[in-house]
């Protein structure tokens, strides 16, 4: 996340002000697309309703969620890199966008299809799970199956899902210095099991430095990298390569 | 000078004998746990285990304050939240689900607040630390900040969402939690504690908008931090820059700032009266480097106008003890 260096605008309202400030772009030409992406921006998981079920009408529920939903959660991923947005925002973002897509999937009469499946979870005896929420919300949006483990985690359950579901990859998170020792475990335990995925592991307890400090870690410097890092990893790309490629 | 007399001539504004170094939030490791033969989960649950692993601060580390308690659930636990263990190894954690209360509910400070859960032994250990420290060095102990509560009543996502949702409704979970802390704060200035330690990690602009510290934090901070007589340390995690100038008008006579924060802003923000706390990253540099960089580290902290030397945050247990003792060699090269 980008840090501010200018204070002027931190009394702003962007939910309200995104026209008049112009901090939020606009994410598509087509007026029916760019007004359910507007909802998205705006997190408004209840207005998105409306908006969304007159564009099923005229419109592919695929089109309106590559155009529109996934669209709109991109700009909110932006905005949030560029230190525009803050996480209560893109968690509300997450929720519109996740109302959009059931509404979608309605439509179609069965799920998105999904690229393929990425288990994510919080470290066991961390608080808060919010920070993979906005991996969890990119992924899902970018059409991965998210097999969401949640917050406080114990390392077995890691592991029993990575060998149920075989993910192309595995991500954690770690908020608090006193949990992000789970992770080596959880890399041992996979190698063992002979599930060599890359482990994508971010949070602001860890570091590339300790990341890389044992096999299968991959470090996820920013939450926007998931999409992007799941494709290698399906594509066959070896834990060692991406590390190679997104740690340098 | 001895520990506490120069970590009060610091906060008094006085010329202290040399820099002084300590922890303001949990400083237990396992080198020390060894030392004093002293372990977890018993040191989060037991007054004199709770003070034998803060004692080893001073005894073992050197530092010219002891700091308890070693996780941030006292005050969740005894409004009603659900305790997990860390074991041998980690912090006590709260459990979600269940919460205590949903956002539209109306929510009580119990009448017995100091009796429950593990309140008394927290008060037992300072009580301890009283008696064997008398006024060699400073104790200091911690409460939770009135956002971090509500966030633990709630649970965090519903409360984040509310923010920007329904901002009014987060006002009951912010009066309850500043009660909770201040009524804590009181029983353990009684106890003997001589610093409060307030730590806020869910006010902290990773996860809220600076804004909403502003117009909702801020003046609960403030109510509380006037009901407390003793001096008051003011800790958020991660960069702060953009609700730096907040923090200094709650009343706290210190920040604890991590090096992700400019110290620098701070002082320009705060003004010149407000006491620096700080020094070094404990998830990176304190937990994995080597004593040279920890130095390193230390002095660029000092050179930014860090006034107490002090590890960013939480000592990560597993933090080599020479990591520690680098920081206190370096505090006492800084003669005053």
């Amino acid at each position: 996340m980008k840090v501010l260096s200018d204070f002027s605008n931190i009394f702003k309202r962007y939910d309200l002000d995104l026209e008049v400030t112009g901090k939020a772009r606009e994410v598509s030409k087509d007026p029916i697309f760019q007004e359910i992406a507007k909802f998205v921006v705006d997190g408004d998981d209840e207005g998105i309703v409306k908006p969304m079920e007159k564009a099923l009408k005229s419109k592919s529920p695929m089109d309106v969620i590559n155009n529109a939903l996934i669209a709109g959660m991109n700009e909110v991923s932006r905005m949030w890199d560029e230190g525009i947005y803050f996480l209560p925002q893109v968690i509300l973002s997450a929720d519109a966008m996740q109302v959009g897509i059931s509404l979608a999937e309605k439509a179609m009469g069965k799920a998105m299809d999904r690229k393929g499946k990425v288990v994510t979870h919080t470290a066991e005896g961390d608080i808060h799970d919010i920070g993979q929420i906005i991996a969890n919300a990119l992924l899902n949006a970018n059409g991965w199956e998210v097999i969401n483990l949640g917050a406080d985690c114990p390392v077995s359950t890691v592991v029993s899902a990575c060998k149920e579901h075989k993910p192309c990859m595995v991500t954690g998170t770690a908020l608090m210095t006193t949990t992000m020792t789970a992770f080596p475990k959880i890399a041992h335990e996979l190698k063992a099991a002979g599930l060599e995925i890359p482990f994508i592991c971010g949070g602001g307890a860890v570091c590339e430095e300790y990341v890389t400090s044992y096999d299968l870690g991959v470090w996820g410097k920013e939450d926007s990298q998931a999409p992007g890092m799941a494709a290698d990893a399906m594509a066959g790309e070896s834990w060692e390569a991406m590390r190679a490629k997104w740690n340098g | 000078m001895n520990s506490k007399e120069r970590v009060m001539a610091v906060i008094h504004h006085q010329k202290p004998d040399r820099m002084p170094c300590f922890g303001a939030n949990s400083t237990v490791t396992y080198d020390q746990m060894e030392k004093v033969q002293a372990f977890w989960p018993e040191g989060h649950e037991k007054g004199e285990t709770m003070a034998k692993q803060a004692l080893a601060a001073y005894t073992v580390v050197g530092f010219d304050a002891v700091r308890v308690p070693f996780c941030q659930t006292f005050e969740a636990e005894a409004l009603g939240c659900t305790l997990k263990s860390g074991g041998t190894e980690g912090i006590t954690g709260i459990q979600h689900p269940p919460t205590p209360y949903k956002l539209d509910d109306i929510p009580v400070f119990p009448a017995d607040f100091l009796s429950r859960g593990r309140i008394p032994e927290l008060l037992k250990a300072v009580r301890i630390l009283k008696k064997e420290l008398g006024d060699e060095a400073a104790i200091v102990a911690g409460i939770i900040g009135p956002f971090t509560i509500a966030g633990s009543i709630l649970d965090t996502v519903p409360l984040l969402k509310a923010t920007f949702k329904a901002p009014h409704k987060i006002r009951p979970f912010l009066d309850l939690g500043e009660k909770a802390g201040t009524a804590l704060a009181k029983a353990l200035i009684d106890a003997g504690a001589d610093i409060i330690c307030c730590e806020d990690m869910t006010a902290s602009p990773e996860l809220i908008a600076p804004k909403t510290y502003g117009e909702y934090e801020l003046e609960y901070q403030k109510k509380q931090f006037d009901a407390i007589s003793i001096p008051k340390i003011l800790h958020i995690c991660g960069n702060v820059d953009a609700i730096v100038e907040w923090m200094g008008q709650t009343g706290a006579d210190i920040l604890s700032l991590e090096p992700k924060a400019n110290a620098k802003l701070a002082r320009e923000k705060c003004g010149p009266d407000i006491i620096l706390l700080g020094g070094v990253d404990t998830a990176t540099t304190l937990y994995m480097k080597d004593a040279e960089t920890v130095r390193k580290g230390c002095e660029e902290s000092i050179a930014d106008g860090i006034q107490i030397l002090a590890p960013g945050c939480a000592i990560a247990p597993g933090t080599p003890l020479e990591n520690l003792l680098a920081m206190v060699e370096v505090a006492k090269s800084h003669q005053g």
